[in-house]
């Protein structure tokens, strides 16, 4: 990506790009991934430098590249109106997290978090259950109950020591866990509350 | 801060790039130093260093700002990030131990961790084998958060494993920016501060919580239960290239009483994990991603064999079938 676009696209977060500009850089955005993540980067500075002030126009800067990328899928499945049934089938399977993960680039845009990126199948009976398929309220199961988080986590303790990689999957985890907003009753008084009366942090100074 | 505040910074990083010139011919005598020389300098930083700021985390398509303050005195890390955006998860650290905070939840997790930052673990240079797997370089001098520094990357010879490029301070060699690449050329993860200060002293009132957690609960998930495992029964019989085994133990599912055995394979860079357990469904085989990390699973030799790592999906499937059990 060159010096020319990165303005351009800082421009067009801070909503200072004109219409005509705008116009060809959604086009672009609707079918450059990178340029997506670019976006997104600025715009996350952009919320923090501004104290999460929404973006103006963002709406309809979702609703445009959702418009756009359904127009490519519309085109693309009028291309394939040829398929056999069960490859239908298959695609159908395939193209929904596909489709899935483009909607959420723009989704990202306004700072909707909770995407988990594509899984896909290997073998013919099924898949393991997957991160965003997470369903357990954290009160009710402080542990993820979802058995490739669980690995995810076990992972992040074991080699914590001896990598590059950071805490950030256990945060992300967390977070998803968090948000989250159902509480079992029933499940939640299995819960072990910790003591509540520890501190971390001394109240000093 | 106004709207236009981030085009105006860009405006202002493109007049500065434009003095680069003056700003190369400004670093210090560091330019004799070697990568190497650079990565340790960066690990001592991670641990030694205070630093508050705002950090962007780009993963695939999604980015968060995170405000962070870490601080170390007598060796003893305190730490608090906070969520900008979403649900607001506050995590506070003291030393190992870690409380996650959930404002929506009214909740608080407490965890131990083992590392000494959150945001980035040492680099174990003495393990990396700079030459074999890796190579490592200075590509350039950079800026990153209003701050010089130098970019360097960590590429490595094949593709089971992700290329690093980290900005360090030019200064302290504190990493400013670190990306994962994936095999093809893409950024799989980022972090980068926007903002930082470095070395400052930070006010213990920084690392209190921005909640009340009076009428919160408070909840301590079970301890891992591990029994370490001298010779395992089960090892690769096809790994890739530097890989080696790490560690091998026994260890109890959190919630439940399944054992799995769970070996950790690194090559002082990468790391990844295998799970041996029960198989409890029809599953053949799988694989996910998030973000930089991949998971594979399969059936061998009537069990369950999960790998997990931050590696390509060709690693993970080659480990995860590459299992044997003697």
């Amino acid at each position: 990506m060159n010096e020319a676009i990165r303005m351009q696209i800082s421009a067009f977060t801070d909503g200072e790009l004109p219409d005509n500009e705008k116009e060809l850089l959604l086009r672009r955005l609707s079918q450059d991934a990178e340029m997506r993540r670019q976006v997104a980067e600025y715009l996350a500075i952009g919320r923090a430098m501004r104290g999460e002030k929404p973006v103006s126009g963002i709406d309809s800067l979702r609703d445009r590249i959702a418009d756009e990328i359904g127009a490519i899928d519309s085109e693309t499945s009028k291309d394939s109106s040829t398929d056999s049934a069960a490859a239908a089938s298959s695609d159908a399977r395939v193209t929904r997290p596909l489709a899935g993960f483009a909607i959420a680039a723009t989704v990202a845009l306004v700072a909707i978090f909770g995407l988990r990126q594509v899984s896909e199948e290997a073998g013919q009976a099924g898949e393991l259950p997957q991160a965003a398929d997470i369903e357990a309220g954290f009160p009710t199961q402080p542990e993820a109950d979802n058995v490739l988080d669980q690995y995810r986590l076990l992972h992040d303790a074991e080699a914590a020591d001896s990598s590059m990689r950071t805490r950030f999957t256990s945060i992300e985890i967390r977070g998803d866990i968090a948000d989250e907003n159902e509480v079992d009753g029933a499940a939640e008084e299995d819960a072990v509350p910790a003591d509540p009366d520890r501190e971390l942090m001394p109240d000093t100074e | 801060m106004p709207g236009g505040s981030v085009h105006f910074a860009l405006r202002c990083s493109a007049m500065v790039a434009g003095c680069c010139s003056l700003l190369l011919a400004a670093l210090p005598a560091q330019g004799a130093d070697s990568p190497s020389d650079w990565l340790e300098r960066m690990a001592t930083a991670v641990q030694t260093i205070n630093y508050e700021g705002t950090v962007i985390r780009v993963s695939g398509d999604r980015a968060e700002a995170l405000k962070v303050v870490h601080t170390v005195s007598d060796g003893v890390v305190r730490e608090k990030l906070v969520a900008q955006e979403g649900n607001g998860l506050e995590i506070i650290r003291n030393g190992n131990e870690v409380h996650c905070i959930l404002p929506g939840r009214k909740s608080v997790l407490i965890e131990e961790w083992n590392d000494q930052s959150t945001l980035f673990s040492t680099l174990p240079t003495s393990q990396v084998s700079f030459g074999s797997e890796y190579d490592v370089r200075i590509v350039k001098e950079d800026r990153v958060a209003g701050r010089k520094a130098l970019k360097l990357a960590i590429k490595p010879h094949d593709d089971y494993r992700y290329e690093h490029r980290l900005w360090l301070d030019a200064e302290t060699g504190f990493p400013l920016q670190t990306q994962v690449i994936g095999t093809a050329g893409q950024a799989l993860e980022q972090v980068k501060f926007a903002d930082i200060t470095l070395g400052r002293e930070i006010h213990a009132s920084a690392f209190m919580p921005s909640y009340s957690t009076e009428d919160f609960r408070w909840y301590s998930p079970p301890r891992r239960q591990v029994t370490t495992v001298v010779d395992s029964e089960w090892s690769s019989d096809d790994l890739p290239l530097g890989f080696r085994i790490a560690s091998s133990q026994q260890e109890q599912m959190p919630g439940s009483q399944e054992l799995v055995t769970h070996l950790l394979y690194t090559d002082g860079l990468a790391n990844v994990s295998v799970f041996i357990a029960e198989v409890t469904d029809d599953k053949v085989a799988a694989r996910s991603q998030v973000g930089a990390s991949n998971t594979f699973s399969t059936v061998r030799g009537g069990r369950r064999i999960t790998a997990v790592g931050e590696v390509p999906a060709v690693t993970v499937e080659q480990i995860a079938n590459s299992m044997r059990q003697r």
